[in-house]
């Protein structure tokens, strides 16, 4: 049985809502058009865009129903779904609160256009959704069949899930959880034992964000890397043995067996694992030994419910950001940075930021406030060839500082910030920002995110991704 | 080639009709381009030359660097050529590397078409 589910971004949310319940007590309609996501027996839509029924012109008086949308509306709407390869679906709202269901009178005039909306949008597929304030029912229309929505997640500093009606909460949060459940209660810990969470990089900040999801209770990881545990590696990388980053053969003289430490060192994926499942034994864990700048290994993440980078280069950064905005999944990027002035050898700085990156307007697209540089992007897709005829200069020698506490501040509020945002508890005034910390001040600063016009990832104009899910390309290589 | 760079690679033949253009897979979805007979200035020797250069796979988003013309560019007047000139190689071929980077890039005004534009224009005007 498939099973569908939508998302949302916030500000389209609002939107819809102001539109459907702007106080009279009335019935209002709009179309949604979205992207869509297929996975095994499992199919996500992205809501992209909202476009509003006009009372009196775009819905009116029906003449099988209360209410109808004109069929020059649906005909508008759903040309625009074709053109721009999206799924249409037509909105109402009903009464009540915290549970809905269409009518008869509902259903029937699904079984009357349906059919041939699936024919005008190339397939769909085409839907329905009904909300009442608290709740969403949602009628699904395959070719091969109709199948019923699950639910609608809506994604913005705090994360919120709409059902056709309230869920039954779980009798008790398993003992070992009681104190963190205390906070989130029992429902909470359940559904962070349905979560799927996403690492890219699973060095120094992803080894930890690795070992704290894992202890909070998440019930599937999947985490990404292709680097082995080397022995510099040893004091950041949590989990990591010296057997792992086989330093015992490192440190020898004759180079074939230090040749053979990195054969026979570890996959920082696999100490990663070996962590998680000590933190949680009944963990689903995917040790992914890859690189996310391949297309295969970057579509493993399109449906998981949280994503952290913890990687630093610009490809990983930009992939990252096309699966935030194309999927609608929210994320965050973590890192530490230590200047050292390469004469002096002086410290000059020393940060740790966590970036939150949201699908919608200055939700902290890293495209936008210009955190991947077109210079690094093309420089880090040339060959070690093409990087030296291009006169770049890379010294083996020459690595970034790092310290596995500076890593910590930096994945600590990243974490906390996946777990307020995820259970709904960030205030209304929450500082959605970045943040940073200046180590060497012991001062926190936060950065305004903002948005450019056109962005291809956060914008909405044709050219742009956002909320394409599976029917725009992901930045990776062919 | 993603659907971006077969677009770029449309856009530089429009743009340079006449003008012979290879276009090669780089095999990761980007693009090696070669235009033809591109006149440089008179006051280079020769004053016409291919120009070569890669369009990666991340594009629009990712600068198109590094162009490339026929090796051992000299000037008419035997002045160096001076900065933003280096004798390179182009895929295992010696050339000469012009050097522009596109700050601030804007994926939706700088194509690949733009910068060559940019890059004749510089070459022209030196």
């Amino acid at each position: 049985m498939k099973k569908f589910s939508f998302t949302m971004p916030q500000t389209l949310y609002d939107q819809l809502m102001a539109h459907l319940f702007p106080g009279d007590g009335d019935e209002h309609g709009a179309v949604i058009a979205a992207g869509i996501s297929q996975s095994a027996g499992y199919i996500r839509f992205l809501a992209r865009t909202v476009i509003e029924a006009l009372d009196g012109a775009d819905y009116v008086r029906g003449k099988y129903g209360y209410r109808a949308l004109t069929a020059d509306f649906v005909a508008r709407a759903s040309d625009y779904c074709a053109r721009e390869r999206l799924c249409y679906f037509a909105v109402h709202c009903h009464g009540g609160s915290d549970s809905v269901g269409f009518s008869v009178i509902d259903a029937d005039s699904h079984e009357r256009g349906y059919p041939a909306l699936l024919d005008i949008t190339n397939g769909g597929p085409v839907g329905a959704l009904v909300f009442a304030k608290n709740a969403v029912a949602g009628s699904i229309w395959l070719r091969d069949g109709v199948y019923p929505l699950q639910g609608l997640t809506v994604v913005g500093p705090n994360v919120r899930r709409l059902y056709s009606s309230r869920a039954h909460a779980p009798r008790g949060a398993n003992p070992i959880y009681h104190r963190q459940s205390l906070i989130f209660g029992a429902a909470g810990q359940d559904l962070l034992n349905k979560t799927r969470v996403g690492i890219i990089g699973m060095g120094g900040a992803g080894s930890l964000v690795n070992e704290w999801l894992s202890r909070l209770g998440i019930g599937e990881i999947i985490a990404i890397d292709f680097d082995k545990v080397e022995p510099s590696n040893c004091p950041r990388t949590v989990g990591a043995t010296h057997w792992d980053a086989q330093v015992w053969l490192s440190a020898k003289e004759w180079a074939p067996l230090r040749r053979l430490a990195g054969l026979f060192s570890s996959h920082k994926v696999s100490v990663g694992a070996r962590v998680a499942k000590m933190a949680n034994p009944r963990i689903k864990y995917h040790a992914i030994v890859g690189n996310i700048t391949t297309m295969e290994t970057a579509l493993l993440l399109k449906d998981v419910d949280f994503l952290f980078l913890c990687a630093d280069r610009a490809q990983s950064r930009l992939v990252f950001n096309a699966l935030v905005h194309q999927y609608l999944i929210p994320g965050v990027q973590v890192g530490a940075k230590v200047q050292v002035n390469r004469d002096s050898g002086r410290v000059n700085e020393v940060f740790a930021v966590s970036r939150p990156v949201l699908p919608f307007e200055k939700g902290g697209c890293l495209l936008c406030n210009e955190l991947i540089p077109a210079k690094q992007l093309q420089e880090e897709a040339l060959s070690d060839e093409e990087r030296r005829a291009q006169a770049y200069v890379d010294d083996p020698l020459i690595v970034a500082p790092s310290v596995i506490t500076m890593n910590a501040v930096a994945g600590a509020q990243a974490v906390n910030d996946f777990l307020l945002g995820y259970f709904g508890l960030f205030s209304d005034s929450v500082n959605k920002g970045y943040l940073m910390q200046f180590c060497c001040d012991r001062q926190w600063s936060s950065v305004e995110c903002r948005a450019v016009d056109g962005c291809l990832h956060c914008g909405k104009t044709s050219a742009s991704a956002f909320a394409r899910g599976d029917r725009a390309g992901l930045p990776c290589r062919g | 080639m993603t659907p971006s760079i077969q677009q770029a690679v449309e856009e530089i033949r429009s743009a340079y009709p006449g003008h012979s253009v290879d276009v090669e897979d780089d095999g990761a979805g980007g693009a090696f381009v070669k235009v033809h007979d591109l006149l440089i200035g008179d006051q280079y020797v020769p004053p016409v030359s291919w120009i070569a250069f890669r369009i990666t796979f991340q594009y629009p988003l990712a600068d198109v660097y590094g162009h490339y013309c026929v090796p051992n560019l000299a000037r008419r007047d035997n002045v160096p050529l001076g900065q933003g000139f280096s004798q390179q190689v182009w895929r295992g071929e010696p050339a000469t590397m012009m050097s522009r980077r596109s700050n601030h890039l804007n994926p939706a005004l700088d194509t690949a078409a733009f910068k060559l534009a940019k890059v004749l224009d510089w070459m022209r005007s030196l």
